[in-house]
């Protein structure tokens, strides 16, 4: 059976035994080329799908999943799910009011070019590198695309489903000037191919890492940050479930109750926009087939809206926002599309520390007392120049003190998908605490 | 699964395409998850996953592909995907043209289930999973226990151009017991996990009774732990889990994987004396019912007892088919992966150090002051040089030869091949103990053992 088919079979199962159901459907495709010493080293191809069902039955609900899509698996995954479901003591289940959600195509022929041009983008961003006589050592060289075909549909009238995908270069180096020794790497992301040019991620790799060669210890103090947009969305990334409506619910964010109130400087506005012309992870509706919009989280420092999906609204007495999250195999979360740190002002480099890299995001930082400390990698400013490189520090503090001490956020935003999907401007956080030497 | 017939078409193929060894993997999982709070369902799930891995070598360059679509048409096209990827050698072969001789055999059922999953209803798992809960309530300081049980049922078949033709079974189930404990200064949780390559009869050789009340009595021994002392000492590591150093710190260093690039600082050692005479050192594959046993490995081969160290001398590496062709070596049944997403790579088994003959109290007659880390926590190694960082789970110090308070925050901070030195006296009292090791080809369940022994140094790095 198709994916297809096996949607409309669960489907009509589920109606016979008269529980109401939702199937999931994912379909991906993956090709990996990796080049290593001038070759390709490793290829690999890839295609997995699979679909999964949350079934209610009397305000039970249970979840089961097949990678094999025979009759006789399907029919197991449905009693499986039901029995999962007679499970629980929680009742007040239920799946949400669906509609014709349509089909479109994300994509287009965004991935479509000769095999020969891949492999030309993996090999062209290794030798890119190699060119600079302080690369050391090579690590990873590859060009990857994916690409994904959703697909849902519920006994409450979901139908839909929509293809995406993004092809990346990812290059990770060693680079050496005298005794000093960094590791680096690059990762550039696009959903058409043609986006994506070896030469500039590799020149971006040479100019990232290379300016933190002879780096020096940074003095103990309180700086001025500058965080660079991959660093702040990294920083986001380790906070961002104080967002999640689910979060509040288990009583683990401490955002909760505090809708409408200030919660950061005026110079910050996130927001999850999943239609974004340059998003990455753009998706027309979440999965349980909430359509999605853009949704203001924090606007102008005042804190707007949780992320929802349908049992956390209902729960809540709130509207879902669309941000339904669920693999195949998994069951039921919330999450972000596209998170964007709004572009403002602009931001102009004085006295502090221009931070490039951070690391260990989430060992080092507790999403519940919103305290961090995390060891970072930058560049000292001194009078609105980069004077030199600094290493062997950490910057240390609380999340929610770090929203309200932001003083301006940069014109241009920068995507990343490495911690989390979106993207952000440079963003300016007075008095942060870095310890240092 | 696969038709004899395709398989040797897909072979064939892919041998016409230029690859000078063609390998067809295909596996299907039930799989099932559990997971109580105090007695709540969290969360249950059940899946099925299956798929197919076509692997192609070119001299020793590895393409590999995967795909859920089993059918011939597509297993066919993906094969053709590998050739041409690879480009430069897809020229026509007549070696293709000769037939397969497959060599099959059926797995003997080794380790297999003697109560299937399917034999008993959930509501029986919870009241077996119960019995545990009740256990790990030692005292009112108990706060909450959680409850995960893994159901896992695999069924692989492997083909190869070298006419392998094998399919092998393999039913794992573990549950792990957490408990939590909670006074006015702080929070601490104990668990035990038990896991075979058994079915629901885990149960039974494992009474939840048992591993809940340890779960519970650890929680409660580390809320009055004190801080741990620090500097080099004499420590005496418990046994079973307490052989994730030498797994994680030794074993990987031993896998063709790092042996065959020479990132490995024992590469190049076989015959060489690498650790102290009490040392003998075992990748044991064929042990009954072990969580990292099997009949067959991932590339069809069968598995083995292959003793890596003989009284500190270095016998074996743990040897994949790649590893073989870049080595020399022969392949010791070590080829493993997590799933179809994986190519497979040389992988430990259930690896231990084997019994010795000191009782155990002598471990702890001489010490005048060390410690003695009687159950291990997580760590991290780097695999070149097997420098090792590890957290003691429960530890306690010891004084003029007597085990006394339990301390907490001990970090053992080591090299692996410079510990495996150290080690001065091997106990009698060997076990082994469940887990999943995380490696280039996922993560697959292997145990780790070792009687209690003692190091005549390690560095403890703690906060007193």
């Amino acid at each position: 059976m198709t994916l297809q088919e096996a949607k409309t079979y669960l489907l009509e199962r589920a109606r016979e035994r008269g529980v109401e159901l939702e199937a999931l459907a994912t379909g991906s495709r993956e090709l990996s080329l990796q080049a290593r010493e001038r070759t390709l080293e490793e290829i690999t191809a890839a295609e997995r799908g699979g679909i999964g069902v949350r079934v209610v039955k009397d305000g039970k609900t249970g979840y089961a999943y097949s990678e094999e899509l025979s009759p006789e698996a399907l029919d197991w995954v449905l009693a499986e799910a039901i029995e999962n479901a007679e499970l629980q003591s929680e009742t007040g289940g239920f799946l949400p009011e669906g509609r014709p959600l349509g089909k479109s195509d994300l994509l287009g022929e965004g991935l479509s070019a000769p095999v020969e041009e891949k492999k030309r983008m993996a090999l062209e961003l290794e030798e890119g590198v190699l060119r600079d006589p302080r690369v050391q050592q090579v690590g990873a060289a590859i060009y990857s695309e994916r690409e994904f075909q959703t697909e849902l549909t519920s006994t409450r009238g979901a139908e839909g489903g929509y293809r995406s995908g993004y092809a990346y270069q990812m290059v990770s180096a060693v680079m050496a000037e005298g005794e000093s020794l960094k590791q680096g790497y690059e990762l550039k992301v696009a959903r058409e191919l043609f986006a994506l040019d070896p030469a500039s991620t590799a020149q971006e790799f040479l100019h990232r890492t290379g300016r933190l060669l002879g780096a020096r210890d940074l003095k103990s103090g309180r700086y001025t940050a500058y965080f660079e947009p991959s660093a702040f969305l990294a920083l986001l990334s380790a906070f961002i479930d104080l967002w999640s409506a689910k979060q509040v619910l288990e009583g683990k964010s401490r955002l909760a109750g505090r809708l409408g109130q200030k919660i950061a400087s005026e110079a910050f506005t996130l927001y999850d926009d999943p239609n974004h012309p340059e998003g990455l992870m753009n998706a027309p509706f979440d999965a349980e087939g909430t359509p999605t919009r853009k949704v203001y989280l924090v606007r102008e420092g005042v804190l707007e809206s949780f992320m929802h999906n349908s049992v956390t609204a209902r729960k809540l007495n709130a509207e879902s926002t669309g941000h339904a999250q669920r693999s195949y195999k998994g069951v039921l979360d919330v999450g972000p599309r596209n998170l964007i740190v709004a572009p403002g002002e602009g931001v102009t480099l004085q006295d502090g520390v221009l931070i490039t890299d951070l690391m260990g995001v989430h060992a080092g930082a507790n999403s519940i007392s919103g305290d961090f400390s995390l060891q970072a990698l930058g560049l000292k400013i001194e009078g609105g120049e980069a004077a030199y490189p600094v290493e062997n520090f950490t910057l240390s503090g609380n999340f929610f003190e770090l929203l309200e001490r932001i003083v301006a956020t940069g014109r241009e935003l920068e995507w990343s998908v490495m911690f989390l999907a979106g993207a952000s401007p440079t963003v300016e956080v007075a008095e942060v605490a870095f310890a240092g030497a | 699964m696969l038709q004899e017939s395709t398989a040797e078409r897909l072979i064939q193929h892919a041998r016409a395409r230029g690859a000078d060894f063609a390998e067809i993997y295909v596996e299907r999982w039930k799989k099932r998850n559990l997971r109580l709070l105090d007695l709540e369902v969290q969360e249950a799930t059940s899946g099925i996953e299956t798929g197919a891995g076509v692997r192609l070598f070119f001299g020793t360059q590895v393409v590999y592909a995967y795909t859920n679509d089993l059918s011939e048409a597509n297993l066919l096209e993906v094969t053709d995907t590998l050739a041409r990827l690879k480009g430069e050698a897809g020229q026509v072969d007549a070696r293709g043209a000769g037939g397969l001789d497959f060599r099959g055999s059926a797995p003997a059922g080794l380790h297999g289930p003697q109560l299937p999953p399917d034999e008993r209803d959930k509501r029986w798992r919870i009241e077996r999973l119960a019995e545990a809960d009740a256990a790990a309530r030692v005292g009112p300081a108990i706060k909450k226990v959680q409850l995960y049980l893994i159901e896992w049922d695999q069924e692989i078949q492997v083909a190869s151009s070298e006419g392998v033709w094998n399919t092998d079974r393999r039913v794992r189930t573990r549950y792990v017991v957490t408990a939590i404990a909670e006074n006015e200064e702080s929070m601490q949780t104990g668990f035990a996990g038990p896991g075979l390559s058994v079915g629901l009869e885990l149960f039974d050789l494992e009474p939840p009774a048992v591993h809940g009340r340890a779960a519970g009595e650890q929680a409660l021994t580390l809320l009055r732990a004190k801080p741990a002392p620090a500097g080099p000492m004499p420590v005496v590591i418990g046994n079973a889990f307490g052989g994730v150093i030498f797994h994680e710190a030794l074993g990987h260093l031993l896998e063709t994987t790092a042996v065959a690039r020479k990132t490995s600082v024992l590469t190049d050692k076989l015959g060489e004396k690498i650790a102290s005479e009490a040392v003998t050192y075992v990748d044991d594959g064929t042990l009954p019912h072990g969580w990292g046993s099997s009949e067959y490995d991932d590339e069809g081969a069968p598995t083995e007892r292959t003793v890596l160290i003989e009284k500190g001398v270095l016998k074996s590496y743990m040897v994949d088919r790649w590893g073989s062709l870049m080595t020399g070596y022969r392949p010791t049944g070590s080829g493993r992966r997590q799933d179809y997403t994986f190519a497979p790579t040389s992988r430990m088994r259930n690896t231990f150090i084997e019994t010795g003959d000191t009782p155990v109290e002598k471990l702890f007659e001489n010490i005048e002051f060390g410690l003695y880390a009687k159950k291990m926590g997580g760590g991290q190694v780097r695999p070149g040089s097997g420098e090792y960082n590890f957290a003691v789970q429960e530890g306690y110090v010891i004084r003029n030869g007597r085990v006394e308070e339990p301390v907490k925050g001990a970090m053992l901070v080591g090299k692996g091949p410079e510990s495996i030195q150290r080690i001065v006296a091997v106990a009698a009292d060997r076990k082994n103990a469940p887990g999943m090791c995380g490696s280039l080809s996922g993560a697959v369940p292997v145990e780790v053992g070792q009687p209690h022994l003692l190091i005549s140094e390690i560095v403890v790095g703690g906060e007193g």
